[in-house]
């Protein structure tokens, strides 16, 4: 997920060296010392055996690079070093564009997994799902690869084709052949469905906050000035940028706390907040979201859900509760650090990491949604706990399913989500949330 | 901090380059410095600012272990706890399957059922996948990973998920049992002897199989008619166990020679004297899971013109790696020389291309690609030639109409070790290339 934070990260790396030393208490700090010295120990004399008996002459660079990659890769599947090369792409890519599937992915044990593919994107529209494993790029395999080459390898210049080898469930592997395409940021999208707004957010980036508030402005004119209710689809939404979640939720509440983050230090802690002065105040509201819903998603739909704000229904989220810094080693010249340094706290305190946000309303696209193993952030192996709760709610009994005979493209929880609106249970519904 | 990690890198240089001579390695040792620097700086932040607070040998081992994988498939760290467990575990009889397994597009795939073994009593047959062991996914994991969580003590049970062939799943519970160690089994295969080495890696390997065709033999009032040795799917083993055997059938020469970097650095393995079975046709059954200990064999026999070598190109794992122990109690697996065959050729990447190719399964594109050394990220490269390929036009393919139960690759072994031609192909091998 793209936290990317350089200017944070940079602070970051300039006090470590000011402060650390005075973070542990004397005693304990002697102990640490002597053990990293002995680690560092062990480490040099790894590096000696090496260079002097494995069996080709070896490149200190690429060695040490192993070496990172290995340490953060170790950490979560998050954490990763981004070498000079990669580093130097990504301060020139981030505000640009670039040619990919548009897709977020993540790693599991050294196996690529799709998060979500974004909307209207190559992924997308080759009919790559939420939950598949990438195991070859171009009939070359990439298990064992590194998360940040495999994307590497997935980039490439708009036009040019790749062929991307995918694993479902128990299927055979499946292979698709798409055309990297220029990943546009997209916008937020609005329509008018059954009477009801309607608003999609695809991803959280730097358009979308201002499409949005231009979405809600269309829509009051549409209805002249008072919204019945409105529909806010987070389904398959990957994340992106933190500031943009503050901002979205501004949009739905009236000032007050968004979500905190905190470090491992106890005084660590950041608290966001929304700005004062609703656009849809009194508006009825539901959020959908689903298992590939993740991280700046999951931010907005619990701040709703505890702010009691608005109906989150549909299927239990990610559970991507962690942000990552980008810290630059001298200053981007050796490249640079993604690293987990927080974790999200919903306003009533909840992490979200791991559990993910659990709906009101558990409302299933098809039964086999229900069915499947749905990817999310606790199965990833080594994934960092959710200190607050070790075990994920497991209230799923319970789920709404599509009825026998639904037509097969139909968007059911949409459906269920606009009914909720209208047939005048929305505001029971709510009453009951804000008591369970 | 930074005066800390300073002096740990200066300590750290000194540690690996005790003699601080020529200009030349003063530079050198400039770099290594800035590198070990950098190091140091990222470690400091991990452990500083990472969300959790890990142990200083909790990072390292990431580092350690990634610093290694990136120079090949094959090396690795073994932390002090792993270590010891490795040393008690080959002290100690385990409770197995009875199965051979490799790993496949992700999965655990069933190479060999031991008859009479847990696993073939509960009716687990040759070719199926293990896709889940207790309940937890296989995929994703490493063939180590996957098997640990195989082993347990005897009598245990396990729960094992099983995808047959015609992708349907069940569910079955094995009972552990001691499986006996033998790795060498025997036969008279339609007139002729028939011996399968399962693995190398066994101390008393080579007794067992000098037994087994003492057996063979006394079948035949002490002459064979020929013999089949079958290394199919061996994974390889131990070094002084492959030489003995190989001897069986060499009346002295070369085996193979092992280099390190430095070319001087050459050993070389001979046979010794006198043969078991001397005058008597031999066939060398491979596939591409023979690997290592196998390939040497194959490759002996091959190069010194003593057997034809008959099945599928091999693994192609052409590499020793050499277990050095730590000072901390840990230990690296670090790859320190490469096998060459006799006539010179190294293993590594190609395998050993058999002189009658056979595959083991009706013609199709799944049974063309096969997964071998060359596939691995980051595999080790041949030092000589950089590819060869098996060439299907020539390959001979059971037919659709061939049992599925029943072994090609076998029958045709003892088809070429029985021909009137055999001979003559063995002559041939020696002729240069004529041309039509």
């Amino acid at each position: 997920m793209k936290y990317i934070l350089p200017t944070m990260g940079a602070v970051a790396a300039a006090a470590l060296f000011t402060f650390s030393t005075v973070s542990f208490p004397a005693s304990a700090k002697e102990t640490s010392k002597s053990d990293t010295f002995k680690q560092l120990e062990l480490f040099a004399d790894v590096m000696a055996r090496v260079r002097n008996e494995y069996v080709v002459d070896v490149d200190d660079v690429e060695l040490i690079e192993g070496a990172l990659n290995g340490m953060l890769h170790n950490l979560d599947p998050h954490s990763s070093y981004i070498n000079p090369e990669q580093f130097k792409r990504l301060q020139t890519t981030t505000s640009g564009e670039y040619g990919g599937l548009g897709m977020e992915v993540t790693s599991e044990s050294g196996v690529v997994r799709v998060v979500a593919p974004i909307d209207e994107s190559p992924a997308k529209e080759a009919g790559i799902e939420a939950g598949d494993y990438i195991t070859e790029i171009d009939g070359e395999s990439i298990i064992g690869v590194s998360l940040s080459e495999a994307v590497e390898q997935m980039r490439g210049k708009p036009g040019e084709p790749i062929t991307i080898t995918v694993i479902r469930g128990n299927e055979d592997p499946l292979e698709f052949d798409l055309v990297r395409a220029v990943i546009k940021s997209r916008a937020t999208k609005y329509e008018i469905k059954d009477g009801v707004g309607y608003l999609r957010i695809p991803q959280f980036n730097e358009k979308t906050t201002v499409t949005l508030v231009d979405a809600v402005a269309a829509l009051k004119k549409e209805f002249d000035g008072k919204i019945p209710g409105m529909v806010l689809d987070l389904r398959g939404n990957p994340g992106g940028l933190l500031d943009e979640s503050i901002t979205v939720s501004s949009v739905f509440l009236d000032g007050g706390e968004v979500v905190s983050t905190r470090g491992r230090k106890a005084d660590d802690v950041k608290d966001y907040f929304a700005k004062k002065g609703q656009l849809v105040k009194g508006v009825p509201l539901v959020v959908l979201i689903d298992g590939a819903s993740a991280s700046a998603s999951e931010i907005v739909a619990g701040a709703i859900q505890d702010r009691d704000r608005g109906l989150v229904v549909g299927m239990t989220s990610f559970g991507k509760g962690s942000v990552q810094s980008v810290i630059p080693l001298r200053g981007g010249r050796d490249g640079a650090l993604r690293m987990t340094t927080q974790r999200y706290y919903t306003p009533s305190g909840r992490s979200i990491q791991g559990t993910g946000i659990t709906p009101d309303i558990f409302i299933a696209a098809s039964q086999e949604e229900v069915n499947r193993d749905r990817i999310s952030e606790s199965d990833l192996p080594n994934s960092i706990q959710n200190e607050l709760a070790n075990e994920a709610d497991k209230s799923e009994l319970d789920i709404e399913t599509p009825p026998e005979g639904f037509e097969e493209d139909g968007d059911y929880q949409l459906k269920r989500a606009i009914e909720i609106l209208k047939d005048g249970s929305y505001t029971q519904k709510l009453a009951e949330a804000n008591e369970g | 901090m930074k005066t800390l990690l300073r002096f740990g890198s200066v300590y750290l240089v000194a540690l690996m380059c005790p003699s601080l001579a020529t200009a030349d390695q003063k530079q050198a040792n400039q770099a290594t410095l800035e590198q070990l620097e950098l190091f140091a700086d990222a470690y400091s932040i991990v452990r500083e600012n990472y969300i959790e607070d890990l142990t200083d040998a909790e990072i390292m081992e990431g580092a350690i272990n990634g610093a290694l994988e990136s120079l090949d498939p094959h090396s690795s760290y073994v932390p002090e706890q792993a270590y010891e467990e490795r040393q008690k575990n080959a002290r100690r009889e385990y409770g197995g399957l009875g199965i051979e397994v490799t790993l496949e597009d992700g999965l655990v795939k069933v190479n060999y059922v031991i008859p009479g073994g847990p696993a073939d009593k509960q009716g687990l047959k040759r070719g199926e996948f293990i896709t889940a062991v207790e309940g937890e996914e296989i995929f994703g994991k490493t063939l180590d990973e996957a098997v640990s969580g195989m082993r347990g003590l005897e009598g245990d049970p396990i729960n094992v998920t099983v995808k047959a062939e015609d992708s349907t799943t069940r569910e079955l519970t094995i009972v552990r049992e001691v499986v006996s160690g033998r790795a060498v089994r025997h036969r008279v295969e339609d007139g002729v002897g028939y011996i399968y080495i399962e693995t190398f890696n066994h101390p008393r390997l080579s007794v067992d199989v000098k037994a087994a065709i003492e057996d063979l033999k006394s079948n035949f009032s002490g002459t064979l008619p020929g013999l089949v040795i079958d290394v199919r799917s061996n994974p390889g083993g131990r070094v002084d166990q492959v030489v003995k055997v190989t001897d069986y059938f060499l009346d002295g020469g070369e085996v193979f020679s092992s280099r390190a970097r430095d070319r001087q650095d050459t050993r070389r393995y001979h046979a010794q004297d006198g043969q078991l079975v001397d005058g008597v046709p031999i066939v060398v059954l491979i596939n591409s899971q023979s690997a290592s200990a196998a390939e040497i064999i194959a490759g002996a026999l091959q190069d010194r013109n003593r057997a034809l070598v008959i099945g599928r190109r091999s693994f192609g794992k052409g590499s020793v790696q050499s277990i050095i122990q730590l000072p901390g109690g840990g230990a690296l697996r670090l790859t320190t020389e490469r096998y060459y065959t006799p006539s010179g050729h190294s293993i590594q990447g190609l395998g050993i291309m058999p002189d009658v190719l056979v595959a083991g399964s009706p013609e199709s594109d799944t049974i063309k690609k096969r997964f071998r050394e060359s596939n691995l990220q980051n595999a080790l490269s041949n030092p000589n030639t950089a590819e060869i390929e098996e060439d299907f036009s020539i390959m001979d393919f059971p037919s659709e109409e061939w049992p599925s139960d029943e072994d090609y690759q076998l029958a045709k072994a003892v088809e070429l070790v029985k021909s009137p031609l055999y001979e003559n192909r063995l002559a041939q091998k020696n002729v240069p290339l004529r041309l039509p």
